[in-house]
């Protein structure tokens, strides 16, 4: 979680490199001789605290990696051996594997979802503030209670009702099978997560002038076809932040597991982060901070490749 | 809470406000320092104001806070000069000890991550407390097994054993004719018995896999194999072990795990969505025979249902029944840590607990063993089964609490459970090990 959200905060001062160049030429007249000190004022304290919280413990987990500390008590450099055992341990690669599949699905899943709620409460529809209001409540409701309230659907709930369908593949918790207990962690972070990206496809959508569909009516397209041609490219770079903030939210997935399947059933809904965590715990500390420095390292060059994506799309975060 | 001397914290200097460049490095620097080396930054401080020490007492069972309110209370009414607090999060050790603040006396369950503690040498040396000489020497020897600090230190005294066997129904094996079985055969016989009378013979509670792995995983294991010995012979083969040598996991448990699966085909249909709350709900209930659980649960089933009569019994793993062996272990042991500043104060605490009116009461009352050398004879009904094989010494350390804790066992027990693949559970077992030998042995 901390990992990705770093990423995020490092990577937005260069996603808006260029309206800042564009404004710095404007203002150097001004500032030639001195720069106003109220900008050092609001950017020192913020730095300073950043520093302190995220990029020093940071630094510390790196140096921690490089040696055998099990969070207290003594420990020794023991070099790069950590990093060579979490290449061989299959379970960590599992956890990888996992994470990676479950968030490519639930950032897809997610984005259709969103965009399909958006679309039908940007039209004129009846009570459309009401229904808003009901679509966006997930978003305020904590991860672990809502997973915790769906655990008891899934294992009480859905088997007692599909027993009395006669349907039998679900008659059994989908969470005790570890072919499909994914599904449910993704459903529930669907359900979760797509309520914030309504909003910024809301507001996407309300930035697309209504002449354009006013001219498309007038040309007898369709709405599908009004919907492929006109507001999916209007939309384009809104789709984008959707999907790189879901995706880097998703790889940091951790409470909806464990309020739902803990990691089981048996070894099948491990993700990366819960990995980490366990080192906490486990006294394997000093390893599992090797997997995060491994894990952060591929963020970043997730990250990377998609500043490279929103730039050439034109797109600032 | 005990408030940290000022240099222990480093934050303030960050945000202290003339923020010079220079000031704002050194503020870095000394963070830093602090955070490189946890250990030698803030030494710690006796605790005492107007002559009182506070000592802070952690305990690892939350729902015993009030028996310790009165032990504590009964005990400051006696030390008037001592103040203790209790704690019973157990979360907060860790950390303590990260911030070298742990709490003075601690209880813990002894497994593999205590006994961790004691090798880092956590823990202070105990061996001439005189309540130590109190204590059963086998019961000691199940804390001592785990390895002690510097290879003489007495880090922790047992103050509550619990053992865990089989909890069954009082009226439903009288319904049914059915006695206590004493071989494996008998007991499948039972369970048969059950089966064809449309009662649930084990209620399972597989969503929970944990159960699984301090019950059938456990008792399969201990009932079949000297525990102690196999890991003692695992253990010195260090990252060496392979599933082909004769110390593996492969080698020795392969040839038991079809009792597992066995035992789980006489769970109730829906064992997979089933945790520990429902379990002891619907066990309390009379939805099953037996339950294979420890006396934690009894406290939980009488809760749910106080008519039921309930019993436990070792679970026999072989035929002969001079081998059957009930599983234990050392429930809450008593520590000192190492670098308290009230070690006086402390000791003095800790002697209170071993007297035998705090000890055996304490066991009498949780449905567990007291430690003591010459305690008196268990009468709860509920553990009278499990006494026989406890006064002779013949139990074991379950399984699962020789694994270090970055080992996912359980999920490998359920897994196996549910998949049904001992191959697989056994060779991951092996590997798992080997991986954390070789990342701790270095």
């Amino acid at each position: 979680m901390t990992i990705t959200s770093r990423v995020a905060q490092t990577a937005r001062p260069a996603g808006r490199k260029n309206p800042t160049s564009a404004s710095a030429k404007t203002g150097a007249f001004r500032s030639k001789n001195k720069i106003d000190p109220t900008y050092y004022w609001m950017v020192v304290p913020v730095l300073a605290l950043f520093a302190f919280f995220i990029t020093l413990p940071a630094l510390v987990g790196v140096f921690f990696s490089l040696t055998n500390y099990a969070g207290y008590g003594d420990w020794k450099f023991i070099g790069l051996s950590n990093y060579v055992n979490i290449f061989k341990d299959p379970a960590v690669l599992q956890s990888y594997i996992f994470t990676f599949v479950f968030a490519l699905a639930t950032t897809v899943v997610v984005n259709v979802v969103a965009l399909a709620i958006a679309l039908g409460l940007n039209a004129k529809i009846k009570w459309r503030t009401g229904i808003r209001t009901v679509f966006f409540i997930p978003m305020v409701l904590s991860a672990l209670i809502v997973s915790f309230v769906f655990n008891y659907l899934f294992s009480n709930t859905l088997p007692v009702l599909m027993e009395r369908l006669g349907y039998t593949p679900l008659a059994t918790s989908i969470l005790a099978n570890e072919n499909l207990a994914w599904i449910a962690i993704v459903l529930v972070t669907v359900w979760q997560a797509a309520p914030g990206a309504t909003i910024i496809y809301l507001a996407g959508l309300q930035s697309v002038p209504s002449e354009v569909y006013e001219a498309a009516d007038l040309d007898g397209a369709g709405s599908f076809r009004q919907f492929l041609s006109l507001t999916l490219p209007l939309i384009l770079g809104y789709l984008v932040i959707n999907v790189i903030l879901g995706f880097k939210g998703f790889l940091g997935t951790y409470e909806i597991i464990v309020g739902l399947t803990g990691g089981g059933p048996g070894m099948a809904t491990q993700s990366v982060a819960m990995r980490i965590f366990s080192g906490f715990t486990g006294g394997d500390y000093s390893y599992q901070m090797a997997n995060a420095v491994i894990y952060f390292l591929i963020t970043l060059l997730i990250s990377v490749i998609q500043l490279r994506l929103i730039q050439r799309r034109g797109v600032s975060l | 809470m005990r408030h940290l001397p000022a240099r222990c914290t480093g934050l303030r200097t960050v945000s202290a406000t003339p923020l010079s460049r220079r000031a704002l490095f050194k503020a870095a620097g000394l963070a830093g320092a602090a955070a490189v080396f946890p250990l030698a930054g803030c030494g710690s401080v006796p605790s005492s104001q107007n002559g009182v020490t506070t000592l802070r007492f952690m305990q690892n069972k939350p729902e015993v806070v009030a028996y310790f309110n009165q032990v504590i209370k009964d005990f400051e009414a006696l030390n008037p000069d001592i103040r203790v607090i209790q704690d019973f999060n157990e979360g907060n050790f860790v950390p303590g000890l990260v911030r070298n603040d742990p709490p003075d006396v601690v209880t813990r369950g002894f497994a593999q991550a205590t006994a961790d503690f004691v090798r880092k040498g956590v823990f202070a040396d105990l061996s001439d407390l005189p309540a130590a000489a109190t204590i059963d020497p086998k019961i000691q020897d199940l804390v001592s097994s785990w390895g002690r600090y510097n290879g003489h230190e007495t880090s922790a005294l047992p103050f509550s054993l619990a053992a865990a066997g089989v909890i069954y129904n009082r009226d439903i094996f009288e319904a049914q004719g059915v006695s206590v079985p004493t071989t494996w055969d008998e007991f499948v016989a039972a369970c048969d018995k059950f089966k064809a009378a449309g009662i649930t013979p084990i209620y399972g509670t597989f969503k929970d896999n944990w159960t699984l792995g301090q019950g059938m995983f456990d008792y399969v294991a201990g009932g079949a194999l000297d525990i102690a010995d196999f890991f003692a012979r695992l253990t010195g083969k260090g990252a060496a072990i392979s599933a082909d040598a004769a110390e593996s996991f492969t080698s020795n448990f392969g040839p038991v795990l079809p009792k597992m699966l066995e035992l789980a085909s006489f769970s109730q249909k829906g064992a997979t969505s089933k945790n520990y709350a429902d379990g002891n709900a619907a066990f309390a209930k009379g939805q099953a025979a037996m339950y294979l659980q420890g006396p934690w649960a009894l406290s939980q089933l009488v809760a749910a249902n106080k008519n039921v009569r309930l019993g436990s019994f070792p679970l026999p793993v072989t035929n002969n029944p001079a081998d059957t062996k009930v599983r234990v272990n050392v429930d809450m042991a008593l520590s000192i840590t190492r670098n308290t500043p009230n070690m006086a104060a402390a000791r003095r605490f800790v002697s209170y607990l071993l007297d035998p009116s705090v000890v055996n009461t304490y066991n009498e009352k949780n449905a567990a063993f007291s430690p003591l050398k010459n305690a008196p004879a268990v009468e709860n009904p509920q553990i009278t089964g499990l006494a026989a094989s406890v006064r002779e010494g013949r139990y074991y350390q379950g399984a699962t609490t020789y694994f270090p804790p970055s080992v996912p066992l359980y999920n490998y027990v359920q897994s196996f459970v549910y998949g049904k693949n001992s191959e697989q559970f056994l060779s991951a077992l092996d590997d798992e090990w080997r991986r954390v030998a070789e990342r701790t042995a270095v």
